[in-house]
């Protein structure tokens, strides 16, 4: 008997949340639902939470991983299924040009105008026609100046043999090559191979400063003392920054490269409104603000910057007159992203062999 | 009609049963082994697309002297771990069957025990422990056997290590398989008449444990080839073996048929290998199976 109810009591735990959701999932959510997608963790658990109470749209998120899973999954429902999506400007300029994008109704989104007109009109969407901005990435120099004896200020500081055995990257060959292709004052995106390949050769030189090359937690590296300075993503800077205010972030005097986020409707979403709605509500300055000083990306609001508390600033947003040379990376062409291969290979083996 | 009759008798009922693991087989090993020989000869598209055409320029990128390298690389850790191996493995595998039967299967479980966590966390107790003023730098300068935190995070002994570690076990079960069914005998036969301990180990232990050892080889060797993560956790991405360069053609240069093509190379080395280590075997006298595992 008692074995009995037991038994009874476990199958009601299980079974009691699937006859609620199923019993009132059908009516409500059919119009008032936001399938949004992109990866984990992109906004402050408030903002979804104050949207949902705010207009009555259930969120449903969905995540990847890559953002060619997105690209795969978005091909295989044809520009259907979701309706917001938040990914990488790369793959966003394939999206558009395979017809996957829907052109924005910007009279809809009353909150346009507090974008920073620095992240607008990129490459991905010139005319700025089928993206938001939401959060910038940019590739910094991050140092800890009682460790290291040159005033670091630009990529080939990095080059300083007092660095030997210091120097941490992240692994992103594009961005590290390009490290290189900046000292040589050339384009990320040259598809000139002759100067890729001019590029690797003097990133031989690097090598023995190389202590380790890795894209996850390389500000603990750099907190641990393992290495005295890193070439790092924002987020991975901003870590490093609220963990030790004493390390230096610079923005290497030959330009940096930048990458954008960008959202985007598909063009057959099945609830574009609630997608509007949902990038309106973000697009406000101070949401704006909490979203980025969650996300730990640059701001790209122009209203948000003076929102972003004292704490944050100096790191999620540009500092004012900033005119370094940016340039974001782009898709090459076949030849030029092999030579970039190889010149990598090389130069992570002869990192290796020091 | 009654050949036909006579055929299906005959061959329907024997394959029946084991129907279910040929169509397994063909589906889920034959079929993406047949994907990949294909990609390799297509080319990539735009960023990461494929395009249906055929070329052998994948096959003669591997040429280019950075590509060969990490072949060249990969062989090299793969001896220098495999003569680690044996060096460590033989004895303990050796003298473990020797043990008495109580503490054998302790030994043996202790041996098991570090399986019951991922590899992924066991390499990361690796870091912690090479890391600078970690453990082992504690340890050594307490006893003033060195003065500096040593260096030995993200370095080529640091990955040695990492891959010894992880193929130890390969070579203890193996040799000990084949140490236990030695005929102790034949050992005091040998003394009896005259031999060293040593001469005795040479010219009787070693060639009756012989094919335990070459399975251990076989099942460092060919392993090792595909531990690229080891590479990258210990070697801090600096020890570019062919592993590491397939998962980076996969996953940040999506060019899927030049790592396909990688992949393609790096099997047919190893069938080559197994396919020396079987003629080797059966020339000395063994089954040419893997001793103690098959």
């Amino acid at each position: 008997m008692k074995k009995n109810s037991v038994v009874l009591l476990t199958a009601a735990i299980f079974l009691i949340p699937f006859m609620v959701i199923s019993g009132c999932s059908k009516k409500d959510t059919v119009k008032k639902q936001l399938t949004l997608y992109t990866w984990a963790e992109m906004f402050p658990q408030e903002i979804l939470d104050g949207f949902e109470k705010d207009t009555g749209i259930a969120i449903n998120y969905v995540n990847f991983e890559e953002d060619e899973t997105m690209l795969t999954k978005l091909q295989t429902a044809k520009g259907g299924d979701y309706d917001l999506i938040i990914a990488d400007d790369y793959i966003i300029e394939t999206a558009i040009a395979e017809g996957l994008v829907q052109k924005l109704d910007k009279s809809k989104l009353s909150n346009y105008r507090n974008i920073n007109p620095l992240y607008q009109g990129p490459f991905y969407d010139p005319r700025d026609e089928y993206t938001v901005p939401y959060g910038a990435g940019v590739v910094t120099l991050v140092y800890d100046p009682s460790r290291v004896s040159v005033n670091i200020r630009g990529y080939a500081d990095l080059w300083d043999p007092s660095l030997k055995g210091q120097v941490g990257l992240l692994g992103n060959y594009r961005v590290i090559n390009g490290m290189a292709l900046k000292v040589l004052k050339q384009s990320y995106n040259t598809n000139d191979t002759a100067v890729i390949r001019q590029a690797g050769e003097r990133l031989l030189g690097l090598a023995p400063n190389i202590r380790l090359i890795r894209d996850d937690f390389l500000e603990e590296e750099l907190l641990s003392g393992e290495i005295a300075a890193a070439v790092m993503y924002t987020s991975q800077a901003t870590a490093a920054k609220l963990e030790n205010p004493e390390l230096e972030v610079v923005f290497p005097t030959e330009g940096i490269g930048f990458g954008i986020m960008g959202s985007f409707i598909p063009s057959k979403a099945p609830n574009a409104e609630a997608a509007y709605a949902f990038l309106n509500y973000i697009l406000d300055a101070r949401r704006g603000a909490e979203c980025f000083e969650y996300l730990g990306y640059y701001s790209t609001y122009t209203a948000s910057d003076p929102l972003i508390s004292d704490e944050y600033k100096s790191f999620l947003t540009l500092p004012a007159g900033f005119n370094v040379n940016m340039e974001m990376i782009q898709n090459i062409g076949e030849e030029a992203e092999e030579e970039h291969s190889r010149i990598w290979t090389a130069f992570r083996t002869a990192a290796g062999q020091q | 009609m009654s050949r036909t009759g006579s055929l299906r008798r005959s061959f329907l009922p024997r394959l029946s049963p084991a129907l279910p693991l040929y169509l397994f087989t063909l589906v889920f090993v034959l079929g993406p082994l047949v994907y990949m020989l294909a990609l390799s000869f297509m080319h990539r598209e735009g960023a990461w697309g494929v395009a249906a055409e055929f070329t052998l320029r994948n096959y003669q990128r591997i040429g280019i002297p950075e590509f060969a390298g990490t072949f060249v690389q990969s062989i090299l850790l793969s001896l220098i771990s495999t003569v680690m191996v044996i060096i460590l493995g033989y004895p303990f595998g050796y003298f473990m069957a020797r043990l008495d039967k109580r503490w054998r299967s302790r030994v043996m479980l202790l041996l098991i025990i570090p399986f019951w966590t991922s590899s992924l966390m066991r390499l990361y107790g690796w870091i912690i422990m090479f890391r600078a003023n970690g453990p082992l730098d504690i340890l050594l300068m307490g006893l003033h056997i060195t003065r500096e935190p040593m260096r030995l995070l993200y370095s080529y002994p640091a990955v040695v290590t990492g891959m010894i570690y992880a193929l130890l076990p390969f070579m203890i079960y193996p040799v000990y398989a084949s140490a236990e069914k030695l005929d102790r005998e034949l050992v005091e036969a040998a003394r009896d008449l005259g031999a060293s301990p040593i001469r005795a180990f040479l010219t009787v232990s070693l060639p009756l444990t012989m094919p335990g050892l070459f399975s251990g080889v076989v099942l460092t060797f060919v392993p090792s080839m595909g531990l690229f993560f080891i590479a990258d956790i210990l070697g801090g991405n600096k020890v570019v073996l062919v592993g590491n360069l397939i998962h980076e053609q996969l996953m940040k240069a999506h060019d899927w048929p030049f790592a396909a093509a990688l992949s393609v190379v790096l099997m047919v080395m190893t069938s080559i290998f197994i396919y020396l280590y079987r003629r080797l075997s059966r020339t000395l006298g063994g089954s040419g199976e893997l001793e103690g595992l098959v």
